[in-house]
């Protein structure tokens, strides 16, 4: 079943087709967070919130061929109203870091080579370079998927993606 | 950092890969803690849905980019349907827009739309997830043509619309098809989207009525068909049943290539072909990153590429470089049909100016010198495919042939022909091969192929005279002006 047919299901209140959607979109989904918040705890919290609204407001998708268009129109919702909380919070006074300022990026993981990969990813690319680098390198997302899924012209996908490893390319080869 | 030598020779593959594993790695299970006992929200959202959506159309339109222009046409209809409300729920004028979704918009007399209406499925998909009642004309227009562009329906080539406004007021008519017209061009160029637009003049006619009951199409496509047909001894009504199944792109292509009359319809605005000077200038700007040889090797590439796809045609002669030229007359015409072609790293990915269909694709991979290389289609879809070939060396260009394709709406299997470039520094066959600097090909091979379309459909002739040119003279010349000028003055 495809994932439009299972949010449609959704919608109708199945949690084994939840289940299912939640499985095939984790990493596409994850992966489309992280490069909006770029702290992975951060990102862990509102992928939760992502797939709980989802759960919540699958009634309201209306079919139109492109699931994870929704799916990331509620991420990216959900990303833009943390950050503007923490905005908030750091106006009165609470030393917080917005989405916009990376601090110390930790990733927790084992592979020097990934994390430093992926560090250099979310720090030096812009939003929508790192939106199409992640989901095409990790959820393997083609291009023409992507370009469909964000809404932009395949072009400009292609051309920013390219752009996108060559600055990673130089980046890590100065490092 | 430096401790870990591999860093600095990453290629595009292992970067993704990198980013792959550790995305995998991270990439939590929160399925666990989310709680499916909270209650879903029932349809009662839908009013808020659809307010929304129209804003979010509008946000949207205003961001999206694409390329070209339009000529958008209405037609007027006299003595349409009317539905006596109240004055203001009264139904002044229809106004139908087809491209290949079918909408029916109804508006009353201060050009608020009482009703909208999708006549196929397409067209449910753009409007289903909007609340046009009650929406000015021009902002419900501008959101569905917005919406045609978001869904693919208006692609940034070859589009066409078709326009029906009826009216019982000859005036009246003819204001609102200046302002629906505007209302269109307007939002096509914000979109940067070109098109050809028809602009058609129907009465309400019984025989048009049936062929649009019988054929399922709108009244406007149904008027605007029988009217070809009739402008063309060509046609009878007997193409009505391959016209009527045709997207009006189709149709417009149709009309072109058959040069048909459009009697009434003439005053339509000329097509697209401004796609290969836009192409054309826009290559040149993108290339602040790449030098000017990559391009200009890509460039000479293709011209010297074509020659040798044409012994996949002809016969396979070890001289290749003569007769390949001499017979690059047979192409096989659809050449044009390819928007551009990006190479990266041993995958070759090819997008379609038109929706193509495949039976048993095909591709077969050759070098300059007629070499064959392995290949294979990893994905087709109706706008693009992907295939992969191995064993390609950096800056060198090789032809591929597509075969298994059809056109939408055309039955018929062809073959098409395209070119593509590895870049110097190859990215391409061994894993672990170190970069290049500027002339990385991802970034390179963008411009480039922006230009291959064009070159290949126009320079045709032009290359015709480049007979003497080698592959080796790729290398030798590395001056874009030098090519440029053995190219099209053929030395």
């Amino acid at each position: 079943m495809g994932n439009e047919e299972l949010l449609r299901q959704v919608g109708m209140g199945n949690r084994e087709a939840f289940c299912q959607l939640y499985h095939n979109t984790d990493r596409t989904v994850y992966s489309f967070i992280l490069s909006i918040i770029k702290n992975p705890q951060d990102a862990e919290e509102v992928m939760q919130e992502t797939y709980l609204k989802i759960w919540t407001s699958a009634s309201a998708y209306q079919s139109q061929g492109k699931p994870l268009a929704w799916i990331f129109t509620i991420a990216r919702n959900l990303c833009y109203m943390r950050f503007r909380e923490q905005r908030r919070q750091a106006d009165m006074g609470l030393d917080e870091l917005t989405g916009d300022e990376v601090g110390v990026l930790c990733l927790p993981l084992e592979n020097m080579t990934d994390a430093i990969v992926l560090k250099s990813a979310l720090e030096i690319l812009k939003e929508d370079e790192r939106q199409i680098v992640l989901l095409h390198a990790s959820a393997g997302l083609k291009h023409r998927e992507i370009a469909a899924e964000l809404g932009m012209p395949l072009a400009t996908v292609l051309s920013k993606y390219n752009r996108a490893v060559k600055k990673l390319k130089q980046y890590l080869r100065e490092e | 950092m430096r401790q870990d030598s591999g860093m600095g020779q990453l290629n595009t593959r292992q970067i993704e890969m990198h980013l792959k594993s550790a995305l995998d790695t991270l990439t939590p299970n929160v399925l666990d803690r989310i709680d499916l006992s909270v209650p879903q929200d029932k349809l009662s959202g839908l009013e808020r849905q659809s307010q929304a959506a129209i804003l979010r159309l509008e946000r949207r339109m205003r961001g999206l980019v694409a390329a070209a222009a339009a000529c958008v046409c209405l037609t007027v209809m006299g003595g349409g349907a009317f539905h006596y409300h109240l004055e203001n729920r009264q139904v002044e004028s229809v106004i139908g827009i087809d491209v290949n979704p079918s909408i029916e918009l109804s508006i009353n007399r201060r050009e608020r739309v009482l009703e909208a209406k999708a006549l196929n499925a397409d067209a449910d998909e753009i409007i289903s997830d909007m609340d046009l009642e009650g929406v000015d004309l021009n902002v419900a227009v501008n959101a569905v043509v917005g919406s045609m562009v978001t869904h693919g329906y208006l692609d940034d080539l070859d589009n066409a619309i078709l326009v029906t406004v009826s009216n019982d007021s000859v005036r009246k008519a003819r204001e609102l098809r200046a302002s629906v017209v505007g209302d269109i061009e307007r939002t096509l160029k914000e979109n940067q989207v070109e098109a050809v637009v028809y602009d058609q003049q129907v009465i309400e006619d019984e025989t048009i009525q049936e062929i649009s009951r019988q054929y399922g199409i709108s009244y406007g496509k149904a008027y605007f068909l029988k009217e070809l047909i009739d402008q063309n001894r060509v046609l009878s009504m007997e193409d009505m049943e391959e016209l009527s199944a045709m997207t009006m792109e189709q149709i417009a292509r149709r009309i072109a290539e058959s040069s048909y009359e459009l009697g009434e319809l003439a005053d339509q605005a000329t097509e697209p072909e401004t796609e290969p000077s836009a192409h054309e200038t826009t290559a040149p700007n993108t290339t602040p990153e790449e030098t000017s040889t990559e391009e200009t090797a890509s460039e000479e590439a293709q011209s010297s590429e074509e020659p040798s796809s044409e012994t996949l045609e002809t016969a396979e002669t070890t001289t290749v470089s003569e007769t390949t030229r001499a017979s690059r007359e047979e192409l096989t015409g659809y050449e044009t049909l390819i928007d551009f072609v990006d190479c990266e790293d041993g995958s070759v990915y090819v997008y379609f100016r038109d929706r193509v269909s495949w039976k048993n694709p095909s591709v077969v991979v050759r070098d300059g010198q007629g070499n064959t290389y392995a290949a294979m289609i990893t994905d087709t879809s109706k706008n693009d495919c992907y295939f992969e070939v191995s064993g390609l060396e950096g800056g060198e260009s090789y032809t591929f042939v597509l075969g298994g394709l059809s056109l939408s709406g055309d039955g018929t299997s062809v073959t098409v022909k395209g070119y593509f470039d590895v870049p110097e520094i190859a990215e391409g066959a061994a894993d672990d091969e170190p970069d290049g600097d500027e002339t990385e090909e991802n970034g390179v091979s963008e411009p480039e192929t922006w230009d291959q379309p064009d070159s290949d459909g126009e320079d045709i002739t032009t290359r015709d005279a480049a007979s003497e040119e080698d592959m080796s003279s790729e290398e030798e010349t590395t001056k874009a002006s030098e090519e440029e000028t053995a190219i099209s003055g053929g030395e």
